[in-house]
């Protein structure tokens, strides 16, 4: 009798904390009670546990990203729609955003990566553009570890399938190794599309009486929330060998995007919304809730892949390549007909009702209703934080404790052949980066440099066609040594690579990667990384137009038998669009001719702290990076872009990853014809910085340029008056030289060697 | 004849990604007139295009085999008669499979000997320039386009090899940028460095790589242009 008792109250105890099943808190149980006026059953459990999800709440990241400045002269849509839209002139513009997929890429690196690509792809052309090119950033495991080689070969397998097939070119990215991955890659998606002004589509303006359409592929049981795929209205032996991660389809989705456009083309869609993250349930609050309505939804008519789904798996599936959209019902016959020319699902599922509440209907009766100010609305917290213990044991470093090798020579082909310095371009030679005929500057060199054709003509007369660059940065070791300057240093990083092309920062897009914000360590780099975004991106002025947040990056796992969890150094990753009026004028980073001048544009400060010299030569990688210049670095880079749009230098490096050692090395060995070197004069005896410093110091604010053998006289005169004009320095360091590596007295290597070997680090781990 | 009185017919199948490219070049670049050919028509007046170009992609998703579902689509009926009556195709890189699948050039395509889809710039040796597709280019010149394939590995029965060279139907092989047939050269496996090959009558050719890709100096290489050059020169001769 006494333990049946027990087992009822068991019972009751299981129902209680069904929440927790789902991911909510105690409190955040509590709330929806409160706000709905009952206990919430499974299906409204599901759908809230979905919405104040941190994915798609924002609810630990809310109050930091409200500091981020949003709005600029060419700003036509910052944060909250499908992606961020700026001006890009004569009636065009460009709409990005960047968007992480990182625990399903984790799971099943192939489908993960590849459903990354294509749901970053479906938000752009959701907004009536079409996309024109993607670029990625992505992050592995240590070099040594042994599924690194495995993961790399996937992802970069999944990018390349989905983003091919598409044919949208994949023109540039960052892959980075690192420890701090090993449990925990990250996959990082951007795309940028193009539109004209008056053909931007938006989620926000649905209209009482509209029909809510669904189209696309059907709606499966892929891709269903772990946490709910838990609950009890789940028939847990059907579903368990179903894969919590989507699998993409890019063929279906090209149709898709050629269905959009077609139907938008035609003016025949009112509001859209892509159907990413929790799906059906995202896309229809979400619509109903910016645009001040509600919606009916009929369950019956939704297409299914699997006979038989529950209304809750409905709501929550992920499946890949759908989209909601509303439309006016006189228009839906020829909305019809553009879907099934393309081969794809078209079902009036609903309509927008006055009402702020969804109603749903099954089998052919009322079901539920749901307020959508409630549902929408989520929690936001305001986490506790604490700066980490970690951050006391770090200091400037102190060059006296550490010898300068007696071979430099050895220490540079150490650097060289790093795998976060060494050529990508195994990697990106697997993506179709020449596709739609537009990729000026391909992968592998500052920015990627994309045309638009439009006819311009520049002052002398000639044709020319305007262009947009872009890049994606972050350095997540500087991160974690110093939170506000890794944060910074990512906006900086990427308008530099952008500079040092001739092109403008425009705007940017940001994914940041984090573990669990419920430590407060953890919260405080976040804030402080979001505060050195924020103060970088006013600065350079590249408001921050759309992003994403992408916290939990962590995993628990067993070591010698003891619980240890494994968590991301902090990573926040910066994407930057900038522009050029010419893109005849872009900019490459390799040098062109032997017999040119190099030349140091800027400053050295010579300080090797948290450096990749440290870590690889004297096995110490902890110490406090040095501090930025944001006021010089806006001079360096104005500077920077005039010598280059004047016509006054050949080539552009920036110094960043490996120091001016590497700067010079790749602007040797990337000439695409033929292979060139350097001979450096210096004089020791009246240089403030030791050999290695010199070399290898990273934390430079200054670019590596090259002036050609004609340009005296008068051309001289100008360049002075550009730089006096920007309060920056230019040094002659030596000359380009054909196949040889010197600088006086230090190095002395042999430019095919290293080209050897820096072309073949990543190639020998691709499977 | 001026360019813009020449009507080139540009085929587009569901999952087709390179018609807008093809079509600007031809358009923009050519002068010539352009339209796109739906995959589910069967083209009426097929004699007023002057040529038509089968455009690269993933047609069909690449489903069963890359080309293989584009080859039995209603378009693909009448451009047999098409060519059948002398008129050109070209097809590039998927268009190259689809023609191999519909029987229209002999052979098929494997995936590359890498396993890996593949893209960068490639050198070209003009084999053969008393072609539609080469006339304007010298027999031996050496033109750099890009390939961006999975499946471009051409391999082919000895007998069908042993045709294509004795009635000189390899019009393109992969070379170096000195024009040898090196093995570093071959971006991809193929048989004898093959790159693009043609029918019997000269008047079908398939080429992996892509010259709209390569019609403008801006983008890297403007060698692809003397393809479009030659047919243009081509049909204006006929």
């Amino acid at each position: 009798m006494r333990k049946d008792k027990n087992k009822d109250k068991d019972k009751d105890k299981d129902k209680d904390e069904n929440y927790k099943l789902f991911g909510l808190s105690a409190g955040e149980y509590k709330n929806i009670s409160k706000l709905i006026g009952h206990v919430p059953d499974d299906f409204e459990l599901g759908i809230f546990s979905a919405m104040w999800s941190e994915h798609c709440s924002y609810k630990s990241s809310k109050i930091y990203l409200k500091t981020l400045p949003t709005e600029g002269e060419k700003v036509l849509i910052g944060p909250g729609e499908n992606a961020g839209a700026v001006d890009f002139g004569n009636g065009d513009v460009l709409v990005f955003k960047m968007e992480s997929h990182n625990h399903p890429s984790f799971i099943e690196p192939f489908e993960g990566s590849a459903t990354g690509v294509g749901g970053i792809m479906r938000d752009i052309f959701t907004m009536g553009a079409r996309p024109v090119a993607n670029l990625n950033s992505l992050r592995f495991g240590s070099f040594s570890e042994p599924r690194t080689p495995y993961y790399l070969s996937e992802v970069v397998k999944g990018v390349g399938f989905y983003g091919n097939c598409m044919g949208v070119p994949t023109v540039g990215g960052e892959v980075v190794f690192d420890g701090c991955y090993n449990d925990n890659i990250l996959v990082n998606a951007f795309t940028i599309g193009i539109a004209k002004k008056d053909g931007i589509f938006l989620s926000s303006k649905c209209e009482v009486g509209n029909i809510v359409v669904y189209v696309g592929s059907s709606t499966g049981m892929d891709g269903i929330h772990g946490a709910t795929m838990a609950s009890e209205e789940f028939d847990l032996k059907k579903n368990k060998r179903r894969s919590t991660v989507q699998v993409g389809d890019p063929f279906t989705e090209k149709l898709l995007l050629e269905a959009c456009l077609e139907s938008m083309n035609k003016k025949l869609i009112v509001s859209i919304q892509d159907m990413g993250a929790a799906g059906l349930t995202s896309s229809s609050f979400e619509m109903a809730d910016k645009s001040g309505h509600g919606m009916l939804i009929d369950l019956d008519t939704i297409p299914l892949r699997t006979p038989g789904m529950t209304p809750i798996e409905i709501m929550l599936s992920e499946s890949q390549e759908r989209m909601l959209l509303a439309c006016d019902g006189k228009n839906f016959a020829r909305l019809a007909d553009v879907f099934d020319k393309w081969g794809l699902n078209c079902v009036k599922v609903g309509e927008v009702i006055e009402e702020k509440a969804i109603k749903f209907y099954r089998n052919s009766k009322f079901y539920k209703s749901l307020g959508v100010d409630a549902v929408v609305n989520g929690p936001v917290y305001d986490r506790p934080k604490v700066k980490p213990g970690y951050l006391k044991k770090i200091f400037s470093v102190n060059m006296r404790g550490y010898k300068i090798p007696a071979n430099l020579n050895n220490a540079a082909k150490k650097i060289i052949a790093h795998p976060n310095i060494a050529s990508k371009r195994p990697v990106f030679t697997q993506y179709d980066y020449t596709i739609g005929t537009s990729t000026v500057v391909p992968p592998g060199f500052s920015a990627a440099v994309v045309r638009v054709k439009s006819g311009g003509k520049t002052k002398t007369g000639r044709k020319c066609d305007k262009g947009f660059l872009l890049d994606v940065n972050g350095n997540s070791k500087y991160t974690y040594l110093n939170p506000y300057i890794g944060g910074a240093l990512a906006v900086v990083e990427s308008a530099r690579n952008i500079s040092a092309c001739g092109g403008t920062p425009v705007a940017v897009t940001d994914c940041l990667n984090f573990a669990s914000p419920e430590d407060p360590e953890i919260m405080w780099q976040f804030s402080e990384a979001v505060k050195g975004i924020k103060d970088a991106a006013k600065k350079l002025g590249t408001p921050v137009i759309s992003g994403n947040v992408s916290f939990y990056n962590e995993t628990s796992k067993k070591e010698a038998g003891k619980t240890v969890i494994s968590k991301i150094y902090p990573t926040p990753v910066i994407g930057m669009v900038g522009f050029i009026d010419d893109v005849s004028r872009a900019a490459t980073p390799y040098f062109k001719d032997a017999g040119d001048g190099i030349y140091l544009l800027g400053r050295l400060k010579g300080d090797l702290g948290g450096s990749l010299y440290m870590e690889c030569i004297n096995k110490d990688s902890y110490q406090k990076p040095a501090d930025i210049d944001l006021d010089y670095e806006v001079w360096l880079q104005n500077c920077l872009r005039s010598l280059i749009l004047g016509g006054y230098i050949k080539s552009a490096a920036d110094i960043s990853e490996g120091g001016i050692f590497t700067a010079l090395a790749e602007s040797s060995i990337t000439n695409p014809g033929e292979t060139l070197g350097f001979d450096i004069g210096l004089n020791w005896d009246v240089m403030d910085a030791r050999p290695d410093e010199f070399l290898f110091s990273e934390f430079e604010q200054a670019f590596v340029v090259t002036v050609g053998k004609g340009a005296g006289g008068r051309r001289e005169a100008e360049m002075d008056k550009i730089l006096i004009e920007h309060k920056v320095h230019m040094k002659k360091l030596g000359e380009v030289k054909k196949g040889i590596m010197k600088i006086n007295g230090i190095i002395n290597l042999k430019s095919d060697k290293i080209k050897e070997e820096y072309y073949s680090v990543i190639k020998n781990i691709l499977i | 004849m001026k360019n813009n009185n020449i009507n080139a017919g540009i085929t587009v199948f569901p999952g087709s990604n390179c018609d807008f490219d093809v079509y600007r070049v031809l358009t923009d670049i050519f002068n010539v007139n352009a339209s796109f050919l739906w995959h589910k028509d069967k083209i009426k007046n097929i004699k007023k295009y002057d040529f038509i170009v089968i455009p690269g992609g993933f047609s069909y998703g690449d489903y069963l085999r890359s080309g293989a579902l584009a080859a039995r689509s209603a378009v693909m009926e009448s451009l047999k008669g098409y060519a059948d009556k002398g008129g050109i195709i070209l097809g590039i890189c998927n268009g190259f499979q689809i023609l191999l699948e519909a029987g229209l050039l002999d052979g098929v395509m494997l995936p590359n000997a890498s396993l890996k889809f593949e893209c960068k710039d490639v050198y070209l040796n003009v084999i053969k320039s008393d072609t539609p597709f080469t006339c304007a280019a010298r027999k031996g010149s050496v033109l750099k386009m890009p390939i961006a394939h999975h499946d471009g590995n051409y391999f082919a029965t000895k007998g069908i090899i042993d045709g294509l060279r004795r009635n000189d139907r390899i019009i393109f092989k992969y070379c170096d940028s000195k024009g040898e047939f090196t093995g570093d050269s071959n971006p991809n496996g193929s048989l004898f460095n093959i790159a693009g090959i043609s029918n019997k009558n000269l008047n079908v050719m398939g080429l992996m790589p892509h010259p709209e890709r390569s019609s403008e100096k801006l983008l890297g290489s403007g060698d692809g242009g003397y393809i479009f050059k030659s047919i243009i020169k081509y049909v204006k001769e006929r």
